[in-house]
């Protein structure tokens, strides 16, 4: 009884003991705190492998269309290119409509068609013109809806258009369907050889010939404007570059040094080349300024430098370089940086063609006994095999950074063929006569 | 090793007519040997007469010390004119190395020019078909001055060269097996 | 706090004058007294109910009928009760007869008194027939009186009589009541001796038998509680089984799903692995779609139309056809669109 009064409370008063019932409470809060409603929440992280089913409807017309491909046909011919659509054929269509209000949705999703295209074409005089309006099938919405006209002539180039508007309201990047190619042809008879530098469509057709020579010609590429190729051509005997006003016609020699004259790629402000030259001994990276002429060297080392071409930011350059033994893909990020190696997975990488974003770098790459086009992911450094045919050459990405084409060899001859840019179906352009070799492609001019 | 084989022959077959036209005795030559030397001849010995044909008497046993060296110049001759022959010279893949067996008929071209100095000569470089046409270009130009750098080291002077490179642009064997690309990786000279 | 009056003797002062006993013993006294003051101010409690060890016993009615028990020996106190008894009821007899003899005389002599009065009367009437009448009549009513007072006295005698006789018959009834009371009690005491040892033998029978009871009770109890426990885990693990189940199911569903999603589902070319759109779907119970909502954007709104336009495309969702899972799981939910392995 005594003890009632001598006894020392044991709860709450000690310091350390407050901060346990503290404790106490709080994990007993955090432990019956009621759980949020655990709804069901599905994650999708692959979409379809296959590319895109579409219907492009053909085209309503009135009045006399010119003979060729219909207009929905090159569409449809456009999108199959790009790797990422499935066209459906005509004649498997249901129904045709040119217009919203004649589309059943539920047709269109019995064939399991994503999207619509529908138009109607309308000749006056010497103009055509087009109204065309895409649908989501799914969403049974419009996406897109426009119309655009053309000379009669001209009727591919609106193909293309239509191509581009659609191909951006679906993916969300510009189309590059009116974009142009420059090869070269080279045909053999006897013991006489013919090159031709050539400038067509994105599907080869329309090509007009801007040089023909006995010697060799390499590497074209494109001004910045769409306006100019500068290209290598030997017809003096010996390699020399030169820039080829499209529209004129009219030529310049700007490089003809001692030695080697090669590779030339423009910077994106169209004012100067970076070229290899090996007037100083061996071949070395070189820019000039085309309207001084003034040369600046840009690599100095014993190896090959060669292949140069800017990157996506204008102030530094990928090129070729054997320094370690066998060809790699450098990259200087200014004209006065270091070099730094970019390939690694085989001794043979070469010609790097970055796209314009700056998210890959595209090249030739040597794996066993094949050559393939590959690609470098310039933020992981992951590499890709683009390719399964084995004699490739010459990559060039389009410009949107969606397709890529290049060089390879088919039943001895070298032809031309289009893939989407991350691999997966490859579209070979119809083939002329001969060997087709050294593709560049055009950037997007309006 | 072929080639030389066959120039050895040839080149027998005509120390053994100079031999038969001085219709001297006691000269022979080694069997089997090769080499830029004809073999010392035994004096020792009898007189072996090859051929037959008298071509100007035969003279008393031994052939003046002069004529000796003549003969052996104009073997020696004989066999670089022959080696001369040689004027593409091959390489393995991505490489500009000049092969052992190439030396010697360089060396040959070499001392021909050194000895006609208006003599000039293109050396054309090549590369097979693959890889990328650029690259190619740059590798012709390098075997090709492997090519220039070993003449005028072994003799020749710089005025007399000039390189160019084709690149994989002119094969001189159409085709994607690895015998053609193995006869298109070269450096062909042209004299002028 | 031993502990600490042990300290406190420690320090050299004798115990009970430290100053801590002396508070310890204040404090006790304090104490004491509250709690003897306290126990004052108690109710006074009711005494304890005294203990009581009694069997409940129902009183048995005493059977009018004679008792059937058969007597084993013969009682001859019992047979001269019986004698007296009918001694008395002879007597008792007589009484009554010689009463009724008495009373019939009675009446007779009352009635031969009123026919002579009558007569007189009716002699007198003629004359002094209202006086007489009148006289007959005080007569009358004196004698009817003097009637009414011997009938009075004879009732009260006879009452008394019967009093008496009531008495008596009380008395005899008592007796014979008593008597059989006792009779009976006896007879009810060896009885209830019998009965009791009946009892207790049955009480201890069935006392053993309760116990084997309560045993197998226990036992039993024990047996269900085990079997109730086990039907609890049954039907707890079968209700896990059926959660599992569910959640397999709904796991096996949303992988149906997923599969059919990817399939249907067309990334843009611009989609970057950082791009996420979330649709909350709402599905019938048929599988197909009700509705679908975007709550929240990729950014990007061609991504966004291309996870739409997948949700939009599956004509029917493959759905377990339990329809608590799918209640659970599948009536809502939500889909993100997130690409991964871009190369």
């Amino acid at each position: 009884m005594g003890n009632q009064m001598t006894n020392r409370s044991t709860t709450g008063t000690t310091p350390t003991s407050m901060v346990m019932t503290w404790l106490l409470m709080l994990t007993v809060m955090i432990g019956s705190s009621p759980a949020a409603h655990a709804e069901l929440l599905i994650r999708i992280t692959e979409g379809a492998d296959s590319a895109i089913p579409v219907a492009v409807v053909p085209f309503a017309e009135s009045g006399a269309m010119p003979s060729g491909d219909k207009i929905s046909s090159i569409v449809r011919d456009d999108l199959t290119m790009s790797g990422e659509f499935k066209p459906l054929p005509p004649e498997k269509m249901l129904s045709l409509p040119s217009k919203g209000d004649e589309v059943y949705f539920r047709d269109w999703r019995l064939l399991g068609q994503r999207y619509v295209l529908v138009g109607q074409l309308t000749r006056t005089g010497d103009k055509v013109d087009a109204r065309y309006e895409l649908y989501d099938v799914n969403r049974e919405e419009r996406i897109l809806g426009a119309t655009a006209s053309s000379s009669v002539n001209s009727t591919r180039s609106l193909a293309h258009h239509i191509s581009d508007k659609v191909y951006e309201a679906i993916t969300g990047v510009p189309g590059a369907f009116s974009t142009k190619l420059a090869y070269v042809t080279l045909q053999r008879s006897g013991g006489k050889a013919l090159y031709r530098l050539q400038v067509s469509d994105v599907d080869g057709k329309r090509a007009r010939v801007r040089l023909e020579s006995d010697e060799p010609i390499l590497s074209p590429a494109w001004s910045p404007d769409g306006k100019r190729l500068a290209y290598v051509s030997f017809e003096t005997g010996k390699p020399a570059i030169y820039i080829h006003e499209l529209s004129s016609g009219n030529r310049t020699r700007i490089a003809d040094f001692r030695g080697l004259n090669s590779a030339p790629a423009w910077s994106p402000d169209g004012r100067s080349l970076l070229l290899t030259l090996s007037k100083d001994g061996n071949a070395e990276v070189y820019k000039m300024d085309i309207q001084s002429r003034s040369l600046k060297r840009l690599t100095n080392h014993w190896s090959i430098d060669t292949e140069p071409t800017w990157d996506h930011t204008g102030e530094g350059f990928f090129f070729t370089s054997d320094r370690s033994g066998g060809p790699q893909i450098y990259h200087k990020s200014s004209e006065s940086a270091e070099p730094r190696r970019i390939t690694f997975g085989s001794r043979y990488n070469a010609r790097p063609r970055p796209d314009n974003d700056g998210k890959y770098v595209y090249y030739v790459h040597q794996r066993d006994k094949a050559f393939h086009i590959a690609r470098t992911n310039l933020q992981t450094e992951e590499e890709t095999i683009l390719t399964r045919t084995e004699s490739d050459e010459s990559p060039s990405v389009s410009p949107n950074g969606r397709m890529l084409i290049y060089a390879t060899k088919q039943g001895g001859d070298s032809v031309l063929t289009v893939i989407a840019a991350d691999g997966g179906a490859a579209y070979s352009l119809p083939a002329s006569e001969g060997d087709v070799r050294e593709p560049a492609w055009s950037p997007i001019v309006n | 090793m072929n080639v030389s084989a066959h120039h050895k022959l040839f080149a027998m077959v005509l120390s053994l007519g100079l031999i038969a036209g001085c219709s001297s005795t006691g000269e022979t030559t080694e069997d089997g040997a090769y080499g830029s030397d004809v073999s010392a001849v035994d004096q020792d010995g009898g007189s072996t007469v090859y051929g037959g044909d008298d071509d100007g008497g035969v003279s008393s046993s031994e052939m003046s010390e002069e004529q000796r060296r003549e003969a052996e110049a104009r073997a020696a001759r004989a066999e670089e004119a022959a080696m001369r022959e040689i004027t593409t010279f091959y390489f393995d893949f991505d490489t500009a190395e000049i092969k052992a067996e190439a030396r010697e008929v360089l060396v040959a071209h070499a001392r021909f020019l050194q000895a006609n100095p208006g003599q000039n000569v293109r050396i054309e470089g090549h590369a097979d078909e693959r890889g990328t046409k650029e690259y190619n270009l740059a590798l012709g130009e390098r075997r090709a001055n492997a090519i220039e750098r070993f003449l005028i080291v072994n003799g020749a002077s710089r005025g007399q060269t000039e390189t160019i490179s084709y690149g994989e642009e002119k094969p001189a064997v159409m085709g994607s097996s690895e015998s053609a690309w193995a006869q298109n990786r070269r450096v062909e000279l042209v004299f002028q | 706090m031993r502990g600490h009056e042990r300290d406190v003797t420690n320090t050299g002062q004798p115990p009970w004058k430290s100053p801590v006993a002396l508070s310890i013993l204040l404090h006790g006294l304090i104490l004491g007294v509250a709690l003897a003051g306290w126990t004052w101010t108690d109710p006074s409690e009711d005494p304890p109910p005294p203990s009581i060890s009694a069997r409940l016993i129902t009183p048995n009615e005493p059977e009018p009928s004679p008792v059937t028990e058969p007597v084993d020996e013969p009682d001859r106190d019992e047979e001269r009760r019986q004698e007296e008894e009918r001694k008395r009821k002879e007597e008792a007899e007589r009484r009554k007869a010689e009463e009724e003899r008495e009373r019939e005389e009675a009446r007779r002599i009352q009635q031969e008194k009123e026919r002579k009065q009558e007569q007189q009367r009716q002699e007198e009437a003629a004359k002094r027939e209202r006086e007489q009448q009148r006289k007959a009549e005080e007569a009358a009513r004196q004698k009817a009186a003097a009637e009414a007072k011997e009938r009075e006295r004879q009732k009260a005698e006879e009452e008394k009589r019967r009093q008496e006789e009531a008495a008596r018959k009380a008395a005899e009834e008592k007796r014979r009541a008593e008597e059989q009371r006792r009779k009976e009690e006896a007879e009810r005491k060896a009885r209830e001796e019998r009965e009791r040892q009946e009892a207790e033998r049955k009480r201890k029978e069935r006392e053993r038998r309760l116990k084997e009871q309560q045993l197998e009770a226990l036992a039993e109890e024990a047996q269900q509680e085990r079997e109730a426990e086990e039907r609890r885990k049954r039907e707890a693990a079968a209700a896990k089984a059926r959660e599992a189940q569910m959640l397999s199911e709904s796991q096996k569903y949303q992988a149906l799903i997923r599969e059919r999603l990817s399939q249907a589902w067309y990334p843009p070319s611009s989609a970057t692995e950082e791009m996420t759109a979330r649709l909350q779907i709402t599905l019938l119970p048929t599988g197909e779609l009700a509705s679908v909502k975007l709550v929240s954007t990729s950014g990007n709104t061609a991504f966004d139309n291309s996870a739409l336009g997948a949700v939009k495309s599956l004509n029917r969702y493959p759905i377990p056809d339990d329809r608590d899972t799918f209640e659970t799981y599948f009536r809502q939910f939500t889909i993100e669109f997130n690409p991964r392995r871009l190369r």
